[in-house]
């Protein structure tokens, strides 16, 4: 990353302020750094009132976590190819209660769990082949889907919470501690690791950037972009049925309607973390941080005890501001 | 005639879409270190052409010979395999990727589980800035290529099909979106490339850029060629006379 000897430029060596902001998910970091700030300073001033820090209120952020930030991983890679999946909130349900309603049927969980998985890639790839043969809007599909697998759930199991009992060697797995780290934290933490490698560091990314920022570019050079689209979607399914095994893990059960409106939080994530709507654009710490954000608000409107519905409204303000931002940036890029 | 085999010919080539033919018994070919002007009104068949040469379309009858073998293009990387690069107006790079990134696209330089050797495709990257184009303002690979001019932009793009060691390379409208420097920039890298065995086909509808660094021009009207000359045969007055009336 270092320029050295750069020679003569004739732009004007930047402060470090505007170096940050343009950096792909620079100005996020910079947010969610402040709010740190300002949380911890909160924290240490008003121990008592105020209970950022102390260890329960941790271990509530790190279970919370990882659920949102497996789907908005998922998100993010098919958006950044240039397509949208509404339809991940339902699969995280139907994938759950799958999983869930097998084990009770006396099925180990390290098979259930696969098979969850497995359905959530299908579900993907069935997503992608449906958009792409017919070379509709994914946001249109997918809003089908969405309606569809949610009322698929109801027909399966009724609406009736199924209980989730598996072997401990799993729950531990995903639910337990390591070095008094959050399992699930650490498969979330294991996920933006790899995700990192595969979008920047892999042959893979670099085709789902280009086939999401340029398709006639990627086309015209040779790649083949409805395949790296359908890689991407099947990625966003997969992705929703791993953040229901998490969640399901933590919870020992899962209630029917727990996916609703994940998907729009996912997609929020996605957005905060400075993912461009059109595709091409973002970057997977910046995902994550969105993730991160999301929750560090929530929680710190909790422990304020402020009523929910501040909540919506300052994910909402945040996610405006944040595509505004984006749209800022995009434009200065292209110009 | 000439000694060498043809780089590209193209024989009796016809192309209908549906009820719609483009391209009427269409034959000229491509010699080696030339520079050919294919020109033509707008609506003539030069994008049907060119799509052709690249293998996006198919003819529906005749065929195309490369070094003077019959061949058949059905996707575009037999073209690239071909030793041709389509260079598009505006449409071949990713704004919100490096130069380096955009270079290698399609063709990255990974380990053998597919991750990029990100040192070694950046030290090409520079070296092939350096050596293989001179446009100035291009002082890191890194760059997004968003951050590019037009100009900048093409120099890329012919970076790249260089780099790749094409032969032919079709330039689609090279000029249309350059400053008049960039213009210069780029005819100057055109006669270089040819000093150095890379031929090159202008399509364009600006003669006087063609007939600056042209060897030869080809006229198209209604979907077959109507004029093939040297230039020394002929003056721009009668290759506008020749776009313009037939």
């Amino acid at each position: 990353m270092t320029d050295t000897a750069v020679p003569k430029s004739r732009t004007k060596k930047q402060s470090l302020l505007k170096q940050i902001m343009t950096m792909p998910a620079g100005a996020i970091l910079l947010v969610f750094a402040t709010l740190q700030i300002v949380c911890i300073a909160g924290a240490l001033a008003f121990p008592d009132d105020f209970r950022y820090l102390s260890p329960q209120n941790l271990t509530i952020l790190m279970k919370a976590i990882p659920v949102l930030g497996c789907l908005a991983l998922g998100a993010g890679i098919l958006m950044i190819a240039g397509e949208f999946d509404l339809s991940i909130g339902s699969v995280y349900t139907l994938t759950a209660v799958l999983m869930a309603s097998l084990v009770d049927g006396g099925m180990s969980a390290f098979i259930a769990a696969p098979l969850g998985i497995l359905l959530g890639v299908m579900i993907g790839l069935l997503n992608g082949t449906i958009t792409l043969r017919f070379g509709l809007p994914s946001f249109i599909v997918t809003l089908g889907g969405l309606l569809f697998w949610r009322g698929a759930v109801l027909l399966y199991n009724g609406a009736v919470q199924v209980r989730f009992d598996p072997e401990p060697a799993f729950s531990s797995l995903f639910a337990g501690t390591l070095f008094g780290i959050n399992a699930a934290f650490i498969w979330i933490v294991l996920f933006v690791i790899g995700f990192y490698l595969l979008l920047h560091r892999h042959k893979l990314g670099n085709h789902l950037f280009a086939t999401g920022g340029n398709p006639a570019a990627a086309t015209a050079i040779g790649i083949n972009t409805d395949r790296v689209k359908m890689i991407a979607f099947a990625i966003a399914g997969g992705m929703a049925a791993v953040a229901g095994i998490i969640a399901t893990a933590r919870v020992g059960s899962v209630q029917p309607g727990q996916g609703a409106g994940l998907e729009l939080q996912a997609i929020a994530a996605c957005v905060i973390g400075g993912l461009s709507l059109r595709g091409g654009r973002g970057s997977v710490i910046g995902i994550f941080l969105g993730v991160m954000l999301i929750h560090t608000i929530t929680d710190v409107l909790l422990l304020l005890r402020a009523p929910g519905f501040y909540l919506d409204m300052f994910i909402a303000t945040l996610i405006v501001v944040a595509a505004a931002f984006n749209h800022l940036i995009e434009r200065r890029g292209a110009a | 005639m000439m000694s060498a085999p043809n780089l590209l010919e193209l024989h009796n080539i016809s192309k209908s879409f549906g009820a719609l033919t483009a391209l009427r018994d269409l034959s000229f070919h491509i010699g080696p270190s030339e520079v050919v002007g294919l020109l033509g009104d707008n609506g003539a068949g030069k994008s049907t052409t060119v799509n052709l040469i690249s293998g996006i379309h198919k003819p529906t009858s005749g065929h195309l010979s490369v070094d003077g073998k019959k061949t058949q293009f059905t996707c575009r990387s037999d073209s690239a395999d071909a030793g041709i690069e389509t260079i598009y107006q505006n449409t071949a790079l990713v704004d919100s990727l490096s130069i380096t990134r955009n270079i290698f696209m399609g063709r990255e330089r990974t380990d053998a589980f597919g991750f990029l050797k990100q040192a070694e495709m950046r030290d090409i990257a520079m070296e092939v800035l350096e050596k293989a184009v001179h446009i100035s303002g291009i002082d890191s690979p890194d760059k997004l290529v968003g951050d590019l001019s037009g100009g900048q932009k093409q120099a890329v793009a012919i970076a790249r099909a260089v780099f790749f060691k094409r032969r032919v390379l079709l330039l689609d409208e090279p000029t249309s979106a350059l400053s008049v420097r960039e213009t210069e920039a780029l005819l100057a890298q055109v006669l270089k490339l040819k000093a150095e065995g890379v031929s090159s086909v202008l399509v364009t509808h600006n003669l006087y850029h063609a007939y600056q660094v042209c060897d030869r021009f080809v006229i198209m009207s209604h979907g077959t060629k109507v004029f093939d000359v040297q230039k020394a045969d002929t003056s721009i007055s009668q290759l506008t006379e020749y776009v313009v009336l037939t």
